[in-house]
């Protein structure tokens, strides 16, 4: 008898058990999708998903190559647009109010953009990458307890996540963009976690201020044309 | 396994009592909305820039907590909203002006003013906080930063303002905040008030001390505690200055040291002959200087001194209104209101240190900005931080929510309006400070206003003109008392009843005409706590605040007119059940149930469902008790039940009794609003919008929206549009996975007003409640794997529309539009055709909702009904109304139908063109695609290429029509319902001729290429 209720003290213990330090959060949560070392394999993403709003239904497509080049196609109505990201280099082309030419992104935004061609994630390695994290302890989102990371990107925009205490997934961030200096706050919420072939677990579904995206199709490591990120 | 299993079933039913406590999650999006408005802010009480930028601007309030703008004041947003609202001092670093401190708890020591909790940190601009300490502090005037090191914090504590206390001084902190050491202290009565350090020696440290109280009748500045002292040691040792100064006693000294030039300081310094000082060496002489009414006028309230950074001689002082001085302080100038009125009653003022014109003001009315030093000004309209005393509401369509307000007057303003609720829409009706305000519900031209001290106006709300109709003091009668926040009340069983109350209680049947005396006096009539002339300290200080043995708040019982309840402001709570001729005083017996004598009665609810239950709020903080007492009586007050919580926090203003559901109760105090499903057995703090520790002064539950209303002291008006699924919550349900909640009929509409347009700029514009009622659903806890959504059928079984359901944790909240989905649109074309984002509103009939979460179906039904009162909308036009946008509908997705086959054809021309050999089938395919273009040309606009220049095709004609019948709520017009065969057989000719096209090409072509092998290609998706 003593050894059950030893055994589950234990038990009880490793449930409760407190992370102390954002490293351990990050750790945690690499953790539980899928581990570092299955995301450093990671070196594309294509991405195939549906944003749908009430009254609108939109395509999206998107390609990651580690460190080169992402494109993301958003397709409504039989038109197109694209943004293009690469290390030097972005464009956006939103040709649905009459758009012509695809407009060169700002250094700003660029820079910011930056941690959109990391297909690993901005947490794994994520010191390595230039980024700091700070713990800022736990907060209430919609009645879910989660860890608060600050994650102050080398690219210069900091990112709030929200990290669920019990399953470790991030369910929530708030990503602060600049346009021409001025801050703007974009607030995603992420579910529908799905663990692939590849051993990592990603989110499928992220509830935007606009509608929700959710992702039909997700393909790793398949080759990439990089002529995708020549505008 | 029998142990594993064990071990599941101990985590399970932890797991499960975990999960059903109801708490503000369990209502998820039912979020407030904040109405503002910003045309008349709240008082600001410390204002801080970014010196680097000089854009990045923090704005603390007396209640509304901190804003921050990072655009100069063009916009702003709450960065405080999960802690104390009221701010008394905020500090940047200079060197790293990402950490931020506030100090809880304003300075100006009025008798309204709120408390704080301590010092807060944040390292990120804001974004995060962290309790530092001075948990005790209860007021904080001033907070610098040693600009060499910036580990060094000084913190002005003057300390509580209602009793004696130790905790309060100057205090010093060396690690940047992590320990406070206090270095000034005189004693228990006296505070620090102001603080300043030499910028070139920043060792050289002057503070002021304050010797100051309030009682809940009285009020004192000054006694032999305060004083002027300097320290050249960082605040290890310290003399007191005196040399110029006046004769000792003093009150609040406001002082400041010239930035450019420290040896140069001004001071005010409140004492019997309180004047402006000047020194040129570092406080060691001070020479009085003449000084206008404005320079020294209400010293307690007005502590704000500022020397231009750059200009020792420009200096400024914000107090009544605002004055320069361009010597030094030898002469001071109003400000003129050329350009525009200033409110008075300033208390913040920042300078841009590197751009000395850009002045920012804090006054009792919001913030100001000015780019000329202070000549003129622009009032920043987008802070909604209102302080409201008390709101009501009309019965209008939408209703109006009338509400006094500290400093500011009383307004009325509608809860939506087209384009959401914006500033320009509220209306002021009645001056002074406001406090209540009551609708005549017999009336709708009428309403009840008044300023502080019972003056109150009958409002004509068309004409906007007052009548006073004050009850005056009659022939042997004692002086009437009236508070500051006298009450006037409208019945509840009989809505004719006017109350308001002096320590007599009247009742008037017609407007406020003719009132009868309908008690005794109330109170305890104490004369000791009527000496209010003798008010103030020093300076003389009696505006009615601090009157006192009033009545404080009057309550008709809903089920008996007769029935009145009374509570003053010194602890009597009487009642009267035969309308005022005999009155029964409970005081002695509430006492018995922990609530201290002498307590304001700050609310008083009889139920609407028992006569004999009675709730009432007891205020003791003005005798330095911060504790919330909540009492409940079954017995018509013989015995009380003081309710409790740990929840709960900060001194009780208002208790609110569901009108429908007699266990829900909400809780309004000095800090949080808190509400009970259970009768108050178990309370939970209100959150969704609404800030953790809002002050929550009044509280209105609107009769036929279900609205709650709040009025807090510093957010304005905060409302929860239909709270029905509250009322709704058991406990039972809340143990459930998901629950769909039943729908009423739904009246079909397209709604009223919008959502609430976009936010205008430099203003404050308030979001619309939604026009058509949302379908609600619970889940119990947040969905993280798997999809929800909400997929609308009809009566036939078709499926008609499905939207994307949230999964939120608690009550969600799904907005459809009573529409179908969307018709399929030709697709392609030079811009995006918005006919695809229409949709005609479905018929009137009953509806199945599946609400899919995850692998589960949960079903409902909701019903549509048309609105039979709607003469201008008849039944008949609603059927020709769908029957026509029907036929259109049809028509766009023919259409659609043809511009696919035209684009699949092009593809394929496309794909293949340039891999074919035989040049007979290359020239019929360029032949064919060329017949196809010019088709697709004549179906939708494909060369327009801007968004300012038309293109009319066949898609844009129909989609004219379309949009024209779809979106209206009226029956088509003739020539619409003309216009229908003229696009049908435009879209028959297209139809016709896309198959002439085809018959011509398609079959040559195709075989062409299987000729050639090329096999026809499908489309490409993805990279």
């Amino acid at each position: 008898m003593k050894r059950i209720v030893f055994s589950l003290f234990l038990l009880g213990a490793a449930f409760i058990t407190k992370a102390q330090t954002a490293d351990e959060v990050v750790n945690m949560h690499i953790q539980a999708i899928g581990g570092a070392e299955a995301w450093r394999k990671v070196n594309s993403v294509k991405l195939e998903g549906t944003l749908k709003g009430q009254g609108f239904e939109a395509n999206i497509n998107q390609v990651v190559l580690h460190g080169k080049g992402s494109r993301q196609e958003f397709t409504l109505m039989g038109m197109t647009g694209y943004t293009i990201i690469t290390p030097t280099n972005g464009w956006n082309f939103m040709p649905f109010q009459g758009q012509t030419a695809p407009e060169a992104m700002t250094g700003e935004t660029l820079a910011e953009s930056q941690d959109q061609l990391d297909a690993q994630g901005v947490l794994v390695d994520y010191a390595a990458k230039g980024h700091t994290i700070e713990l800022l302890g736990k907060d209430d989102v919609d009645g879910t307890e989660c860890y608060k990371l600050k994650v102050n990107k080398k690219g210069g925009s900091p990112e709030t996540m929200f990290i669920d205490t019990k399953t470790h997934y991030l369910i929530k961030s708030i990503s602060i963009t600049k346009a021409n200096g001025q801050e703007q706050e974009v607030s995603t919420n992420f579910s529908n976690y799905e663990k692939l072939a590849e051993g990592i677990v990603v989110a499928k579904s992220f509830t935007l201020p606009y509608g929700e995206l959710n992702i039909t199709k997700i393909s790793i490591n398949d080759p990439v044309d990089e002529s995708a990120f020549k505008n | 396994m029998r142990i594993i299993f064990s071990f599941l079933l101990i985590m399970t039913g932890i797991t499960a009592l975990s999960q059903t406590n109801i708490n503000s999650s369990t209502f998820g999006m039912m979020e407030a909305r904040w109405l503002g408005p910003g045309t008349m802010s709240g008082r600001i009480t410390a204002i801080e820039g970014v010196a680097q930028d000089g854009k990045t601007i923090y704005v603390g309030t007396a209640g509304g907590g901190i804003w921050k703008t990072t655009n100069a004041g063009a916009s702003f947003k709450p960065i405080f909203d999960k802690y104390c609202q009221s701010i008394g001092a905020i500090a940047i670093d200079p060197k790293n002006p990402k950490v931020i401190f506030a100090g809880t708890g304003e300075s100006n020591m009025r008798n309204s003013v709120s408390i704080g909790d301590g010092m807060y940190k944040s390292t990120d601009g804001g974004d995060n906080w962290t309790k530092i300490g001075l948990e005790k502090s209860e007021h904080i005037a001033k907070i610098v930063i040693n600009p060499n090191n910036t580990n060094i914090i000084y913190v002005a504590v003057p300390g509580p303002l209602w009793n004696s206390s130790k905790d309060r001084g100057l205090y010093k902190s060396t690690d940047a905040g992590k320990t406070f050491e206090k270095i000034l202290y005189h004693d228990e009565n006296t505070g620090c008030a102001d603080v300043a350090i030499d910028p070139m020696h920043p060792d050289t440290v002057y503070a002021s001390n304050w010797e100051f109280r309030r009682l809940p009748y009285a009020f004192n500045s000054g006694g032999k505690g305060s004083g002027m002292w300097k320290s050249v040691d960082g605040g290890k040792t310290w003399k007191e200055l005196t040399k110029g100064l006046p004769a000792k006693p003093f009150g609040r000294i406001a002082f400041a040291v010239a930035p450019s030039a420290p040896q140069n300081m001004v001071a005010i310094v409140e004492s019997n002959e309180t004047g402006l000082f000047i020194s040129a060496d570092g406080g060691e002489n001070w020479k009085k200087q003449s000084a206008t009414f404005n320079v020294v006028s209400r010293p307690f309230y007005f502590a704000t001194i500022v020397i231009d950074p750059k200009d020792p001689k420009r200096v400024y002082r914000p107090a009544l209104s605002f004055s320069y001085s361009s010597d030094g302080g030898y002469s001071f100038a109003d400000a003129s209101n050329e350009g525009g009125w200033v409110h008075s009653d300033h208390h913040a003022l920042w300078i841009n240190p590197n751009n000395t014109n850009q002045l920012y003001l804090g006054t009792d009315g919001g913030v100001y900005i000015s780019l000329d030093k202070g000549a003129t000004w622009n009032f920043v309209q987008s802070l909604p931080v209102g302080q409201f005393y008390h709101a009501a509401v009309d019965d209008k369509k939408p209703y109006n929510i009338y509400g006094g307000l500290q400093d500011n007057g009383s307004w009325v303003g509608p809860s939506a309006a087209s384009g959401g609720v914006s500033n320009g829409m509220w209306k002021s009706i009645n001056g002074g400070d406001g406090f209540w305000v009551q609708p005549d519900p017999t009336d709708p031209t009428i309403a009840y206003a008044e300023s502080q001290g019972g003056n109150i106006n009958r409002i004509n709300l068309t004409a906007t003109k007052a009548v006073n109709i004050k009850p005056q003091q009659a022939v042997n009668e004692e002086k009437l008392r009236w508070n500051w926040n006298t009450p006037i009340v409208v019945g509840v069983a009989n809505k004719k009843n006017l109350y308001m109350g002096s320590q007599y209680l009247y009742k008037s049947n017609d407007q406020g005409r003719n009132w009868t005396r309908i008690s005794p006096d109330l109170t305890t009539n104490d004369k000791k706590k009527q000496e209010q002339e003798n008010s103030g300290g020093l300076s003389a200080d009696n505006t009615s605040a601090e009157n006192h043995c009033t009545i404080f708040t009057i309550a008709e019982s809903p089920l008996d007119e007769k029935m009145i309840w009374a509570g003053t402001d010194d602890g009597n709570l009487q009642y009267t059940l035969d309308a005022g001729k005999t009155w029964t005083n409970v005081a002695a017996n509430y006492a018995k149930a922990g609530i201290p004598a002498q307590t304001w009665i700050s609310s008083i609810e009889p139920s609407k469902f028992d006569k004999k239950v009675v709730y009432a709020t007891f205020d003791n903080h003005m005798y330095g008790d911060h504790k919330p007492y909540l009492g409940k009586s079954t017995d018509m007050g013989k015995t009380w039940t003081l309710m409790n919580s740990a929840e709960f926090t900060g001194f009780a203003h208002k208790i609110k009794e569901d009108p429908i559901n007699k266990d829900l109760l909400f809780f309004g105090t000095e800090m949080g609003l808190f509400a009970t499903l259970d009768g108050g057995q178990n309370w939970f703090r209100m959150k969704n919008k609404i800030p953790d520790y809002v002050l929550a002064r009044d509280i209105q539950i609107h009769p036929r929206t279900h609205d709650l209303i709040i009025a807090t002291h510093g957010r304005g008006i905060l409302i929860v549009d239909d709270i029905s699924p509250i009322r709704n919550m058991k406990k039972e349900t809340a143990e459930q996975d998901v629950v769909i909640f039943p729908t009423a009929p739904i009246t079909l509409t397209m709604g009223q007003f919008g959502d609430g347009g976009f936010p205008s700029t430099g203003g404050w514009v308030a979001p619309n409640p939604p026009s058509i009622p949302p379908i609600k659903y619970y889940l119990k806890d947040r969905v993280s794997s798997g999809e929800v959504k909400m997929d609308i059928y009809d009566a036939a079984g078709k499926l008609i529309q499905s939207i994307p359901g949230s999964k939120r944790k608690g009550v969600n909240l799904v907005q459809w539009n009573l529409s179908m989905k969307p018709p399929k649109i030709a697709s392609g074309g030079a811009k995006l055709d918005f006919g695809g984002f229409l949709a005609p509103m479905v018929l009137p009939g009953d509806y199945t909702i599946k609400l899919k979460v995850g692998d589960s179906t949960y079903t409902s039904k909701v019903k549509l009904v048309h609105d039979p009162a709607d003469k201008n909308f008849t039944l008949e036009d609603r059927k020709l109304q769908y029957k026509t946008a029907m036929e259109v509908y049809k028509m766009h997705e023919q259409l659609a139908a043809v511009v696919d086959t035209i684009n699949a054809k092009q593809k394929l021309i496309k794909d293949n063109l340039s891999k074919v050999k035989d040049s007979t089938l290359k020239r019929t395919m360029i032949a064919y695609n060329d017949e196809l273009e010019k088709l697709r040309a004549e179906c939708l606009a494909t060369k327009q290429k801007s968004v300012f220049a038309d293109e009319k095709r066949l898609r844009e004609e129909i989609t004219e029509l379309y949009s024209g019948v779809s979106g209206q709520e009226a029956a088509p017009s003739n020539m619409q319902v003309q216009r229908v065969p003229v696009l049908q057989a435009e879209l028959k000719k297209k139809e016709q001729t896309n198959q002439q096209i085809l018959k011509k090409y398609d079959k040559q072509v195709t075989d062409g290429l299987k000729k050639e092998g090329l096999v026809p290609s499908g489309e490409k998706k993805g990279f």
